[in-house]
């Protein structure tokens, strides 16, 4: 809204016209953002889709990596940090930890990995009460993403439910070793033992896939 | 019901009139007028920052609140309002502290004045002045002192200039504001704000003042943005400015007395939008009340042979009047929200400009235009 000096009528009046439009022509772009669906997301329950390529904390996988150094020595930083015992073939992991105080997401130590096993990852989100805790330990699959979370986790569910079949077959075993010394209620016992049998049995083959 | 009567009393009257003395019925109605408008003023301030905030998030392409309450964060100024009660009431240090302490009351003790002087339907009203408009905008013209006072008081720069400012802009707007109100005031041939609106029924709305003369639909402009002015909304919210005033009259106050300035701003945007909505937009007259009417009658209280007795045949028409009224006004709100997330701030010279310049003289031209036009027509 431009108001000018006015010493004419026409200017008078043209600063009138010019007011009103302008005020109705703002009016109608705003009215259109009020009616249009809003651009943000309501950040933490949902989130915005992650570039392929986008540099997160790292996730290392564990069982490839062969503690060559290569991803350290790549560093410009040297915010990476690893040590393992070596018994023979196996490895025995002291830490693999990943300053990110310092790190500048570079992506140079991926290139030069010779078994592949560290990434990028898509988590970006990190805050920490003490300087210290960004000092990552990525042998626990701290910097994964998201999807790689899940498997994980469905992989110890699978691994947790094996464990309890197997922990309930157990006690179910023992229950029906005491119980067969009683007569009477041995009917009732057999019914009760098929039910109970009948979810471990559901949970075994998938027990065995992980 | 005889004119001027309220219907607080009349209810006590009838329910207790045998039991109590008519002072304390008399007492007993004022207490649950005065209780229902300060309902009014704090709920309406509850759901009207809500809504600016929804309005001004979905202009700007975001959600606004969402969290608070589960949905669309309603509960929100709720939960605003449990913080500022508990936050510290602070007066600053070489302020005035008695007039520091009494601003923001007086401030709300005239724009809820004014509200109990509004009717809320044809006859449930508390006090049917027959000067209603003039009540109603010399009360909320009042609230100017209490700002005044309130940057006075601060013993800041800032709020100092907030306050001069909006003395400045209230006498500036108030004359354009009374002086269109009298376009609709004239034609209606009464201040009454009831009378004004029974003058508007019939027609399927027709009959509204805005559709009554061609001089009608500037006269709201005017009074719209003379209004603004008044309520210190954006653009004209020159006062409070918060980028260059650090909320001007308000920079030094904290807690719930800072939550006073906001609860009397949203009460006098809806009363400004509530007195637009009676004297251009037909007042109570829609299509609900009008088939309300038309089924059950529109006589909540009957009088015969000196009793007033009440009659609830008339309960839907009354409902459906206040609902009417209720979403005229937030209308109204609404427009003003909406323009306050369009407009920048404009420079105080040019509010000046503005007032006197062009809404004065062009209000004046307008009760002129009106006036030789209805007496073409009659």
């Amino acid at each position: 809204m431009q108001v000018q000096a006015t010493t004419t009528p026409a200017g008078y009046v043209k600063n009138i016209w010019d007011s009103v439009v302008s005020t109705l022509v703002g009016m109608r772009i705003t009215g259109k953002y009020l009616m249009q669906k809003p651009i943000t997301v309501q950040y933490p329950d949902e989130r915005l889709p992650i570039p392929d390529r986008y540099r997160g904390i790292h996730y290392l996988e564990q069982e490839k990596c062969i503690n060559c150094l290569a991803c350290a020595r790549a560093c410009p930083i040297d915010c990476i940090e690893m040590d393992a015992i070596r018994h023979g073939k196996e490895l025995e992991w002291v830490s693999f930890t990943l300053d990110y105080q310092k790190c500048m997401f570079c992506e140079l130590c991926v290139y030069p990995c010779p078994k592949d096993c560290i990434h990028m990852g898509t988590e970006f989100a990190f805050v920490a009460f003490d300087r210290s805790e960004f000092k990552f330990d990525l042998l626990s699959f701290k910097g994964m993403d998201r999807a790689a979370r899940v498997r994980m986790k469905e992989a110890e569910a699978k691994k947790k439910a094996k464990e309890e079949a197997k922990a309930k077959k157990a006690a179910e075993a023992e229950a029906a070793a005491a119980e067969s010394a009683e007569a009477p209620e041995k009917q009732q016992e057999e019914q009760a033992e098929k039910q109970d049998e009948e979810p471990p049995a559901e949970q075994q083959p998938e027990g065995d896939e992980a | 019901m005889e004119s001027g009567t309220n219907a607080f009393l009349e209810v006590l009257r009838m329910a207790f009139g045998d039991l109590a003395p008519g002072w304390v019925l008399v007492l007993g109605s004022t207490l649950l007028a005065v209780g229902g408008a300060l309902t009014l003023i704090a709920v309406n301030a509850l759901f009207a920052t809500w809504l600016e905030r929804k309005v001004s998030g979905h202009i700007q392409c975001r959600f606004g609140p969402m969290y608070v309450g589960g949905w669309h964060g309603w509960a929100q100024s709720l939960a605003d309002g449990i913080k500022l009660i508990t936050k510290e009431d602070l007066v600053p240090r070489g302020g005035d502290r008695t007039l520091f302490m009494f601003a923001p009351a007086l401030l709300l003790a005239a724009i809820f004045g004014a509200m109990v002087a509004f009717p809320i339907t044809p006859q449930i009203y508390f006090a049917n002045v027959d000067l209603g408009v003039y009540f109603i905008l010399g009360l909320s013209a009042l609230t100017t002192i209490g700002v005044v006072m309130a940057g006075w008081a601060s013993n800041s720069k800032w709020s100092l200039y907030g306050a001069m400012r909006e003395a400045a802009q209230v006498v500036a707007y108030e004359v354009p504001l009374g002086i269109s109100l009298l376009v609709p005031v004239m034609v209606a041939g009464t201040f009454n704000l009831l009378d004004a609106s029974a003058e508007q029924s019939g027609w399927y709305g027709m009959h509204w003042f805005i559709f009554r003369n061609p001089f009608m639909i500037p006269a709201l402009v005017l009074f719209f943005v003379a209004s603004l002015a008044e309520t210190k909304r954006a653009p004209f919210d020159l006062p409070e400015a918060e980028s260059e005033l650090v909320a001007g009259f308000m920079t030094e106050y904290s807690g719930i007395r800072w939550s006073f300035f906001f609860m009397e701003e949203y009460a006098a945007m809806l009363l400004m939008s509530a007195v637009a909505a009676v004297f251009f937009l037909g007042g109570f007259e829609s299509p609900l009340t009008h088939f309300a009417n038309a089924l059950w009658g529109d006589k909540l209280f009957v009088t015969a042979d000196g009793v007033t007795s009440l009659s609830l045949a008339g309960l839907p028409y009354h409902l459906a009047a206040g609902l009417t009224l209720i979403l005229k006004a937030l209308f109204g709100v609404f427009m003003m929200m909406w323009l306050r997330w369009t407009l920048p701030r404009i420079r105080i010279d040019q509010v000046m400009t503005m007032g006197y310049k062009y809404l004065t003289p062009l209000s004046l031209l307008c009760v002129l235009g009106a006036g030789i036009w209805e007496a073409i027509r009659s």
